[in-house]
């Protein structure tokens, strides 16, 4: 008479913790999570395509829109492989700049994640701590480019403009809280018993497992891999720069945690070393009008404070517009992980795995 | 004082029913200005300050009005108290909808029986020590007659309120069933689960002060546990109250154990489906119970309603100017302290996960009450 059935329940695209749209099709037997189906699309707009019917530098605007968390990391990410394509060579100073926007970028983004990854586990005050220190960079970003969001900060070849007056200061005043606001980041959650029994153990993916999905970024370097694309490959000035790469063992939600507050550290440290030997000079190459492209094909990674971004153009002879347009965003190949992460979850656990992928659907569904 | 009749009996009760509800009606509210406000300053925002709507009409005069309180000094702080009035007005005038497929009867009923069930426990706290006020002799049939602090002042008060309270969870697993949704329907079985789980430790841990005063009465407890208890006798009564307090939070769905209405897993759990007052009286009995928690802490582990707790009332002179004798301000401080730990520990804390829960009650409180308990029979054989 009785029989027992897995309910099926549909975890977005409407929720109030799946960052964006996600939509997660759970099979649940009471509280288990019995299966996980992660499904995409919701806020598909064609990036690439439209990228391929503009011309080259039209792009950067859609960049911006993609993971809307970091655009200066897009708009890096885009710039480097446009400059690879079409062999420019970017002064020092620009190189620097992009370097130091590129890190108040990251340390924006994992403010954000920080925020909403708590919140999600129900602190709900650090949310609103991590607004906070969010707004000082936001305004350096306002301060250099205007926009705080969207920023459109580069261009092929460099910089529209150098930074205005008084920025190293104002970089620094926000710094100056942005450290406060780590240190208790870390008095609220680090040995806070709840955090600890949410957190610990919580969302495994061991590195092999990453490797075989194409995850990259703070998840992979959480399982003990040390691979960060600006040691590896190194791009802008990051060369020149001293950091170290934070990584743990543990693969859990906790090690990224962790990984991901030290990283902040680093960035801050780096941010600091390019105000320091920050050299004089121009901030654009001289570049024609028009850039008309030769036949050719260019993959450039660069580290996104999600995971790799790799902007992929194949450009024909003649062209002002690129002939094919791929971007490898990282909360893609980031979200596939998700069944894999939830054997043997609880409903509590889907949404603590979400948060600590750090998606932002913007980019996936691009 | 001469014996009521039966109608004079039910004109009083009706009178004290009237007053209680009114002043309900005014705690829960401020309780809910008070909360934003202060999860506000835990947070570093101003807390409530305007409300939501048009520029034009009913909300925009009343943002208007706030507007212009913002202009004076310490009314500033409490511009957002308008908006109170705002937000209950907006709770009846919405339209009250119904999930096409739900048990329509269960599904309105379910929360009055939450209502209902909160209010109830009123009937047993004692607001105000003896007597409130004498009803003025001009007016006929109940002229001249006492009308007391405690609307039911029973011998087996703690049973009865136990007894009462453990119905609101009725309220909750019907009403998330009757919706005949699926994040409704695991918001009631968690709460289900969990309100049953905590109803055990909380009952035992409220046996200590039971024990330790040797009666059920709650003027005798009191007494006790404000001025005759030994000073061994703090112990058992101190880890009572700490097993009390996290079971009063559980009980009252509050971080970090909202389970049934988690926000960030189930939507918002058993009242996903319910708007309009419907969803109002879910949210008031939300606030009634976490009122009702504060003034039984204070009634069963700190000293009583009207007295000094930790038995600091010994030491004062019965002619101290405000806290010499029992007074009513006295339980009104100590209600809005817990109130006020409520809403702080709400601001610092993250959720448990639901099989956390069930370990926690199962595991740790129970047998640390069970213990607790012992520990206070042996204090009061020896005392």
């Amino acid at each position: 008479m009785f029989k027992t059935q897995v309910m099926e329940i549909n975890m977005g695209p409407q929720h109030p913790s799946t960052h964006g749209v996600l939509r997660l099709k759970l099979g649940l037997d009471g509280e288990n999570v019995k299966s996980c189906y992660p499904i995409i699309g919701y806020l598909h707009r064609g990036v690439e395509k439209i990228c391929e019917n503009k011309a080259f530098f039209q792009g950067q605007v859609w960049t911006d829109r993609m993971d809307y968390c970091s655009a200066v990391s897009n708009n890096l990410g885009w710039a480097e492989a446009l400059e690879k394509l079409f062999g420019i060579r970017v002064p020092r100073r620009a190189r620097y700049l992009r370097t130091m926007l590129n890190e108040l970028n990251r340390l924006n983004s994992h403010l954000v994640w920080l925020g909403t990854h708590a919140m999600d586990i129900g602190a709900l005050s650090v949310f609103l701590y991590t607004w906070r220190d969010r707004e000082k960079i936001l305004d350096v970003f306002e301060a250099f480019c205007g926009s705080r969001l969207t920023t459109t900060a580069m261009r092929i070849g460099g910089l529209q403009e150098d930074v205005p007056e008084g920025f190293e200061k104002m970089v620094r005043d926000a710094f100056e809280s942005v450290r406060i606001g780590i240190q208790e980041y870390e008095t609220l959650l680090s040995e806070n018993r709840i955090w600890l029994k949410r957190t610990v153990g919580i969302a495994k993916l061991s590195a092999d497992d990453c490797l075989a999905y194409g995850v990259t970024g703070p998840i992979l370097r959480a399982a003990g891999v040390a691979y960060d694309i600006r040691k590896a490959h190194p791009y802008a000035a990051y060369d020149e720069m001293k950091f170290e790469i934070p990584t743990r063992t543990e693969a859990d939600t906790y090690a990224r945690y962790l990984v991901r507050l030290e990283e902040m550290r680093q960035s801050i440290h780096i941010v600091e070393q390019c105000l320091e030997g920050l050299p004089e000079g121009p901030v654009m190459a001289k570049i024609p009008k028009t850039l008309k492209s030769e036949v050719g094909e260019v993959y450039h990674p660069t580290e996104a404070p999600k995971g790799e971004i790799g902007f992929y153009v194949v450009s024909e002879k003649g062209g002002v517009n690129p002939y094919r347009f791929h971007i490898r965003t990282p909360g893609f190949l980031n979200v596939q992980a998700i069944p894999l992460m939830l054997q043997d979850a609880l409903v509590a656990d889907v949404v603590t795995a979400v948060g600590t992928l750090d998606v932002v659907l913007g980019e996936i569904d691009r | 004082m001469p014996e009521m009749t039966p109608v004079q009996t039910l004109l009083i009760a009706i009178i004290q029913i009237v007053l209680v509800i009114a002043f309900v009606f005014v705690v829960v509210p401020l309780t809910i200005f008070a909360e934003r406000k202060v999860l506000g300053f835990v947070q570093q925002r101003l807390g409530s300050t305007r409300i939501a709507g048009k520029l034009r009409g009913i909300t925009g005069l009343q943002n208007r009005f706030m507007w212009g309180m913002g202009r004076f000094p310490i009314i500033h702080y409490f511009r957002g108290l308008p908006g109170l009035v705002g937000d209950i007005v907006k709770l009846f005038i919405k339209e009250d909808i119904r999930p096409a497929k739900a048990d329509r009867f269960v599904y309105l009923i379910a929360p009055c029986v939450s209502m209902i069930a909160a209010m109830l426990v009123y009937a047993m706290i004692g607001f105000y020590p003896g007597t409130l006020f004498t009803i003025p002799s001009f007016i006929p049939l109940i002229g001249g007659l006492p009308v007391g602090g405690t609307i039911a002042d029973v011998n087996v008060g703690l049973l009865m309120l136990l007894g009462i309270a453990s119905v609101g969870v009725y309220g909750i697993v019907l009403g998330a069933w009757a919706s005949n949704s699926k994040y409704p329907l695991l918001g009631g079985l968690r709460s289900a689960a969990q309100m049953v789980s905590y109803e055990v430790p909380l009952t035992i841990s409220m046996l200590t002060p039971v024990i330790l005063a040797g009666s059920l009465n709650f003027n005798e407890m009191t007494r006790v546990t404000a001025t005759g208890l030994s000073p061994w006798g703090v112990i058992p009564l101190f880890i009572g109250f700490f097993a009390y307090i996290t079971c009063g939070f559980a009980e009252s769905n509050r971080l970090p154990f909202d389970m049934p209405e988690a926000e960030n897993e189930l939507v918002a759990g058993y009242h996903t489906e319910y708007s309009g007052m419907r969803f109002g009286l879910f949210y008031l009995a939300e606030y009634i119970n976490m009122s009702i928690v504060a003034a039984l802490a204070s009634a069963f582990f700190f000293g009583g309603p009207w007295l000094l707790p930790f038995g600091l009332q010994r030491f004062i002179p019965e002619t101290a100017f405000w806290i010499g004798q029992p007074h009513w301000y006295i339980f009104a401080v100590k209600i809005v302290f817990f109130l006020f730990v409520y809403i702080w520990v709400r601001g610092s804390w993250p959720r448990y996960r639901y099989d956390q829960i069930m370990d926690v009650a199962w595991k740790y409180l129970i047998p640390m009450t069970l213990v607790n308990l012992v520990l206070a029979g042996i204090v009061r054989y020896f005392a």
